[in-house]
């Protein structure tokens, strides 16, 4: 910037428009929700109720009730039930390492300690715990609504609201058409 | 001897006549500059020489203006910087999964050109090990992430020492104190000297009058950002001041389904920016040219 | 020494009377010419028109390649604007004799080309109607930052010295009276600096840009200047020649030897500055180099800029080569065909060979192509026909005021001797 005398560079002729008129804040910030994923509480059935809903099924549901509880199957892909058809790829991992095997609607964490399974967060951040870290700085995961929470309140994903927990590798799919301006190759569709 | 030069004026007045008359028709087509500007428009004072009175009649006139070039009523306000904000953004090229998702809310958030699918954000697809954009490509039509690659988008990096603010002629661009760099529309004369300035491709010009239907328009506008921009002026990235003015999130990191951006007032200590630029090792694009970007890149690991 | 005795608010009226009617007199050959320059400037005023009404898109620029056509014929103007000034060194310098009766001509085609070089400015901008946003005082005039501020100064201060001196002695020699050397002297040897600045401001425009590697060499100014001393001289020759064909103006041989001496110095100069940038590009190669293999070898499957360049080099070589044979000195056809290629060569290597390449590849690496639509080049050929007009009638207003033609009633008609005494 070559240095001019007497100019300021952003200079505003009425100063008052300058800056915005901010109403003094009583310093108080608003809450940052945490989504809670419907997959956590239970299960969408095929069913759907008179009004044309689907059917929620809660874990509770079956979960108190048998006793005691079912065997856990060799490989996920035995699962029946509500839960046939469940696609497991989660590294060496087997179904009690998350699952408290006296209540399969819950989780269980290192500790040996029972959460109920909207608790999934505490889990995943045992092992994922930079992902967690990151998550909690807003470096992972997205957030909807305010950067100032002086100003407004602030949505954060659960983990489960993008990595299916049986299978957590983020989906691939389709990107939204390239800019019609952009130089094409030949190699640009896959 | 006096019939001559009689006759020989009477010709070049006929002459002059005729070919005023034929100038006069190939100038016709300016009486469409009624669809693209106004007096009011011709008028008006630079963004920063208005008194509030004045701003307000100009708004005012914008929004009467868009009512009636494209049959929507918006509101269109003055969004000004809050004190001790310093705007930064980070994004997270482990995470990037190049779905162009920020690049469409960009596309509608900011009124942009329906026909050209306008966007200030182009992403990247680059090979994995190198940050060669030569070996980059944005027309890639696949599913994403593809395998050895990774995705980098680019928009205004809202240089602290920006070319593009240095070389225009009439000052129609500018920093403002909390580091936006914005364009005044109505004062831009679109000599796109900035455009060739700006190492980033972060401007555009608006070739023609944008066209977007009436449905589609976001009816939230301000003057500096994504109000409807006219023919024949420059725009480019204002990290939405209308919303990020006023404490909200911009709409480029609120589609982002992976969360790789991280937005925030920098000379706050306790902000999700501040954490990643101290505990990420962030980089800038094309810092041997001093522009001192405040937009910064990094990697999880 | 005569004067014609009558003051000066009464005189100048009548002078520009007699100018127009001087400038629209004159035999069928002039006719023919002016009206079709007219046509071909009202047809450019038109699509200008349809540009302004309709947005630029008429023109195939993109956010790529956001400068085209038209600032590649303004940077070509400046040049040749600049060039001009190739005759008022020798002639107000060096003393040279046969310079100093033709020197005028020089100077009339800087006023037509920097009305040129306005003109292409004008077409360029996206909103016209705001020109007087850059008005100082009026509007707000970003200088002394930008450098485009600083090239407005200098071309209407060029124009403004160039348009006194030339009125200044037209309408002395009007009213049959000496010029007078303290009001045109110090403006000529003033346009000699400001001739090196013009062009000068115009290459710092492009080789300040850090994020254009092209253009951001320090031999961009010096080349800019090199090819202006080949463009302006090659202009004026050809010329000088038609003014002794079409005129009462007598001519002098030894004008015409200097520019050419000038002319093939300032080409080997030129080719060698053309030279340098080629090997840094080449042997250094990596991204710096990127544009500069689009341009001459083509890159990712696109050659669009590789016949310009390749045709522009042939001329330019080719010609120098004519202009360097002794044997060929005489035979006029070859020599007047050798600028004509010469001139051709600069205006490619300038203009497509220059804006071009500094957006292909972009900043971010995207190789997208341009060429120019119909549109532009029609608006462009009426800007041509425009300059053309203005230097049409500059030169014969200018000429007949040398020869003696243009006098005001019972001024006294030949000056010649007393003007060598002058000078």
């Amino acid at each position: 910037m070559l240095p001019i005398a007497c100019e300021d560079p952003a200079g505003y002729a009425d100063r008052s428009r300058r800056f915005a008129d901010v109403p003094a804040g009583d310093g108080s910030r608003h809450a940052i929700t945490v989504h809670r994923p419907a997959s956590l509480s239970g299960i969408v059935g095929t069913e759907q109720t008179p009004q044309g809903q689907p059917v929620e099924v809660s874990c509770a549901t079956c979960h108190e009730v048998l006793r005691p509880p079912p065997e856990l199957p060799a490989s996920a892909r035995t699962l029946g039930g509500p839960h046939s058809g469940l696609r497991f790829e989660h590294g060496s991992n087997e179904c009690r390492s998350c699952h408290d095997p006296e209540r399969y609607d819950r989780l269980r964490l290192a500790s040996g300690e029972s959460v109920p399974m909207t608790d999934a967060l505490r889990l995943c951040a045992q092992c994922h715990g930079t992902q967690h870290r990151d998550w909690l700085h807003g470096a992972h995961g997205g957030m909807n609504g305010h950067w100032d929470l002086t100003r407004g309140p602030r949505l954060r994903n659960h983990c489960v609201d993008c990595h299916d927990p049986h299978a957590p590798a983020f989906p691939r799919f389709r990107p939204m058409p390239p800019p019609p301006d952009a130089p094409r190759r030949r190699a640009d569709h896959g | 001897m006096d019939e001559k030069p009689t006759r020989r004026v009477a010709l070049k007045v006929l002459g002059a006549t005729l070919g005023a008359a034929a100038f006069e028709r190939a100038l016709s087509p300016l009486r469409e500059l009624s669809e693209i500007t106004s007096v009011g428009d011709f008028m008006q004072k630079h963004y920063r020489e208005l008194s509030r009175d004045e701003m307000n009649a100009v708004l005012r006139r914008l929004e009467d203006e868009t009512q009636q070039r494209y049959g929507r009523e918006v509101t269109i306000r003055d969004v000004r910087p809050t004190e001790g904000v310093q705007f930064a953004y980070a994004l997270n090229l482990s995470v990037c999964i190049g779905c162009r998702r920020c690049a469409d809310a960009c596309h509608v958030e900011n009124n942009h050109d329906r026909p050209t699918h306008q966007s200030y954000i182009r992403v990247l697809e680059m090979t994995s090990g190198s940050m060669d954009m030569e070996q980059g490509n944005t027309g890639y039509d696949h599913t994403v992430p593809a395998e050895g690659k990774f995705y980098m988008p680019v928009q205004c990096q809202q240089c602290e020492n920006p070319p593009c603010t240095k070389v225009c002629p009439v000052e129609a661009t500018w920093q403002e104190p909390d580091g936006i760099v914005v364009v005044d529309y109505n004062w831009c004369i679109g000599c796109r000297y900035c455009e060739a300035a700006c190492p980033y491709h972060a401007r555009r010009f608006n070739w023609h009058k944008p066209e977007i239907p009436a449905a589609e328009i976001n009816p939230d506008q301000s003057y500096l950002s994504n109000r409807i921009r006219p023919q024949g002026v420059v725009e480019k990235c204002t990290f939405c001041l209308h919303r990020t003015r006023e404490g909200r999130l911009p709409a480029c990191l609120e589609a982002c389904p992976t969360g790789a951006r991280v937005f925030g007032n920098v000379l706050d200590p306790n902000s999700d920016i501040r954490w990643v630029l101290e505990n990420k090792r962030v980089f800038v694009l094309k810092e041997e040219l001093g522009t001192r970007p405040r937009f910064f890149y990094f990697f999880d690991v | 020494m005569a004067h014609s005795g009558v003051p000066h608010h009464l005189s100048y009226p009548r002078f520009l009377l007699k100018v127009l009617d001087r400038a629209t007199d004159g035999t069928w050959r002039f006719y023919a010419w002016m009206f079709v320059l007219t046509a071909i400037a009202l047809v450019g005023a038109n699509t200008w028109a349809w540009q302004v009404a309709r947005g630029m898109a008429v023109t195939a620029m993109s956010d790529h390649v956001s400068w085209g056509l038209y600032i590649a014929n303004f940077t070509f103007a400046v040049g040749l604007a600049a060039g001009g000034v190739m005759m008022v060194i020798p002639a107000y310098l060096y003393h040279d004799e046969d310079m100093h009766d033709v020197v005028i001509i020089g100077e009339l085609l800087s006023v037509a080309a920097i009305v040129m070089a306005l003109g292409f400015v004008v077409v360029d901008l996206g909103r016209p109607d705001r020109f007087w946003h850059m008005i100082p005082g009026l509007g707000k005039f970003h200088w002394p930052v930008s450098m485009l501020t600083w090239d407005v100064i200098v071309l209407n201060g060029y124009l403004a010295i160039n348009l006194h001196v030339c009125g200044y002695l037209v309408y002395t020699r009007y009213r049959g009276e000496r010029p007078d050397p303290r009001w045109y002297l110090p403006f000529v040897f003033l346009s000699i600096i400001w001739a090196i600045s013009i062009h000068t401001v115009t290459a710092f425009l492009y080789s300040g840009l850090g994020g254009r590697p092209f253009w951001n060499s320090a031999l961009l100014a010096p080349r800019f200047l090199a090819s202006a001393f080949v463009t302006g001289p090659a202009f004026i020759i050809l010329s000088l020649q038609l003014v002794r064909r079409f005129t009462a103006f007598k001519v002098p041989e030894g004008a015409i030897r200097r520019l050419l001496d000038i002319l093939r110095v300032a080409a080997l100069v030129n080719l060698f500055m053309l030279a340098a940038e080629l090997f840094t590009h080449f042997y250094t190669g990596g991204h710096h180099a990127a544009a500069v293999r689009y341009l001459w070898l083509g890159m990712h499957g696109h050659h669009e800029l590789v016949p310009w360049m390749w045709t522009s080099i042939t001329l330019n070589l080719g010609a120098v080569a004519v202009l360097l044979t002794p044997s060929l000195r005489e035979r006029r056809v070859v020599i007047n065909t050798a600028l004509v290629a010469i001139f051709a060569a600069v205006w490619i290597e300038k203009g497509m060979g220059l804006i071009v390449p500094g957006f292909v590849p972009s900043t971010l690496h995207e190789l997208v192509p341009y060429a120019p639509s119909i549109a532009e080049w029609k608006v462009t050929a009426g800007v041509w026909a425009l300059g053309l007009m203005v230097f049409t009638v500059a030169l014969k207003v200018g000429l007949q005021a040398m020869t003696g033609e243009l006098r005001a009633p019972g001024a006294q008609a030949d000056l010649a001797v007393e003007e060598k005494e002058v000078a």
